[in-house]
């Protein structure tokens, strides 16, 4: 997914800032195997917050909506509601709070001196074997196949033919 | 200070809030920390506690949620200033303003969320006092109150294992302070758990991205930890009845039944019935069990109101064992607790392992404690011994400690007070906690 920038610079500002450290290399990378795999483990933290179209009269919360899905309601509603109030600006700004990593990225640990116990020193770091069990993403047994577009694991033609009906590359979208 | 003073005890978690009194044995509410809107509803909810039979009576069925807390951390305070207010007004019923409060915290919190929590107890609520506290601490505190005598009362320290909603902590406990030098972090939890689960039975089955609560049942209910990995993926593909892993959730039709439910729950247990070892024969009352079973398997492509679980009831918990495996870059839960151990004293070392405790919903797991041990023996030094224990209520024991703490004669002393707050601010204030 290339950013060219140009058409959603006012969106960008706030959105980069909203998105995981992780997120922001998958973005900046064009590798779409590494893109799926971290908007999937991205998505694992989610919470069906409602994905109808936001209503400034009822309290919503957008806050899990994905990037495609927010910009693209944002502007739609823009267009929409030109004379937007003031209450209604008001609410939006409420409904929408900083994510954790927003927060974790101001708190700006790394400049701590490096005894100082924190968030990220607390990570307990990757495995210690790089050995790693493939199940496949469809039926759940062991898996020999990747798939060459988005890196999930198959087992079979019968487990591929359903990933690439179904699921190849949905969460980079 | 007036030794009058009641003391809330608030488990301030990112699933669940545990509430009550000091000194009880219990807390009074255990609420989801969220607000819910059902698909019937055009605004936000409170939801009932689950300690409550109106509980039982919401249909959640594709309720949307919000949480104030992300990754378990507050980000929302407003959010959880409307659920604290709906949790002292109407169900605990307490005055703040003549009340001291405990309040658990997780381990490296930010200064920005501290003060903003500070703010909601002394600006918003006008608590008395305060005490904030981390999990463990209370953990290993009410631990040791079971059994005086026990190891750890001894040595004075154990390794907290708590396996919550939002993450899983290895934390060493030392003369009831947690070495937060040595604590590690694995990003994953209950929450984490039921969405992967979600994904998998909407890839799968039917698609229920949007039920998180129906699919939080289903984890708490078919979910188990497997102690050979290998053995049960065989024993899943197995067809017919000698597949022992199988079983059949129904889901809510929202007309006869708003909740959903496990269809046979002595098929759903049959892989349980002698520990490690599956029965593999089947008795006749397990063959009509089955023959129902088939017959209705053909009414569920037409409606699609159930769906069946196989190799998803263990996979989902492996990933606190493997998070490799869904491509993330951590270790899991054995190398997590070896390396927090490592991080302390090595006079520390044998004390740790004989004293890990778990806690926290998603230690709930069948057999969760013996594939850990499994898992973790071949990692530790011969001579030392593993030994490890579930806390007798894993939801509860966080609280249960705070409330043990807020009854003890020095609680008053180690509060800060509204008085201390409004002089020094809340950054000078939080140091007092942690030293
Ligand atoms: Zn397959
Ligand atoms: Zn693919």
């Amino acid at each position: 997914m290339e950013e060219d920038g140009s058409n959603s610079n006012r969106r960008m500002s706030s959105r980069t800032r909203k998105v995981a450290s992780k997120m922001v290399a998958a973005l900046a990378s064009s590798d779409n195997r590494t893109q799926a795999a971290l908007a999937r483990l991205d998505a694992l933290e989610n919470d069906n917050a409602g994905f109808e179209v936001p209503d400034p009269n009822i309290d919503d919360d957008d806050a899990s909506l994905d990037d495609d899905d927010q910009g693209f309601m944002q502007r739609k509603q823009s267009k929409g509601t030109k004379r937007k109030t003031r209450q209604a600006k008001a609410l939006e700004a409420r409904k929408a709070p900083r994510t954790f990593l927003e927060l974790l990225h101001d708190a700006n640990l790394e400049s701590l001196p490096p005894h100082v116990p924190s968030y990220w020193k607390a990570a307990v770091g990757p495995p210690s074997s790089t050995a790693r069990r493939h199940f496949c993403t469809v039926c759940g047994f062991s898996a020999n196949y990747t798939c060459v577009r988005c890196g999930m694991r198959f087992c079979s033609n019968r487990c591929q033919n359903v990933h690439n009906d179904t699921r190849c590359l949905k969460f980079v979208a | 200070m007036s030794t009058t003073t009641q003391v809330v005890v608030l488990d301030n978690g990112g699933g669940l809030i545990k509430a009550g009194f000091g000194g009880e044995r219990d807390p009074s509410a255990i609420l989801p920390n969220c607000l819910h809107k059902p698909l019937a509803s055009k605004k936000w909810l409170h939801p009932n506690p689950l300690n409550t039979p109106a509980s039982a009576e919401q249909d959640l069925t594709s309720a949307s949620v919000r949480r104030p807390m992300d990754r378990g951390y507050l980000i929302n305070p407003d959010l959880q200033r409307e659920i604290w207010s709906h949790l002292f007004t109407s169900i605990l019923r307490i005055n703040p303003s003549q009340s001291s409060l405990l309040l658990t915290e997780p381990l490296f919190s930010l200064p920005s969320i501290q003060h903003s929590l500070d703010e909601l107890v002394f600006e918003d609520f006008n608590f008395t006092s305060l005490y904030v506290a981390d999990s463990p601490s209370l953990v290993h505190l009410y631990e040791t109150s079971r059994s005086p005598n026990g190891l750890l009362s001894k040595a004075q320290c154990s390794l907290v294992v708590d396996c919550g909603f939002s993450f899983t902590h290895a934390s060493p406990v030392f003369q009831n302070f947690t070495l937060n030098y040595a604590v590690k972090r694995i990003d994953l939890g209950g929450k984490a758990l039921t969405n992967y689960l979600k994904e998998l039975i909407s890839f799968r089955s039917v698609n229920v991205m949007d039920e998180t609560f129906i699919i939080d049942d289903v984890k708490e209910n078919l979910c188990f930890v497997s102690v050979d990995v290998p053995r049960h993926l065989n024993i899943a593909r197995k067809s017919g009845k000698e597949n022992l892993l199988r079983c059949t959730y129904v889901l809510p039709d929202g007309v006869s039944h708003t909740k959903g439910f496990v269809k046979y729950p002595e098929q759903a247990n049959r892989y349980l019935s002698d520990g490690k070892e599956m029965k593999e024969d089947v008795d006749d009352h397990e063959e009509i069990l089955q023959q129902q079973h088939e017959n209705n398997r053909q009414k569920v492509d037409l409606t699609k109101n159930e769906f069946d679980l196989t190799n998803e009831r263990f996979l989902v918990p492996e990933m606190i064992f493997r998070p490799a495996d869904l491509g993330m870059n951590q270790a899991g839960l054995p190398d997590c607790i070896v390396r927090a151990v490592n991080a302390c004293h090595p006079h520390l070392h044998p004390v740790l392992y004989e004293s890990i405790i778990l806690t926290g919903g998603s230690t709930l797991f069948p057999h969760f404690a013996e594939r850990l041990e499994k898992e973790l023996r071949p990692l530790v030094p011969d001579d030392y011994d593993v030994k490890i224990t579930t806390q007798e209520d894993p939801l509860l024991g966080v609280w249960r400690g705070g409330s043990l703490l807020a009854s003890s004669p020095d609680f008053d002393s180690m509060c800060v007070t509204k008085a201390e707050y409004e002089e020094l601010g809340s950054a000078r204030c939080r140091k007092r906690f942690f030293h």
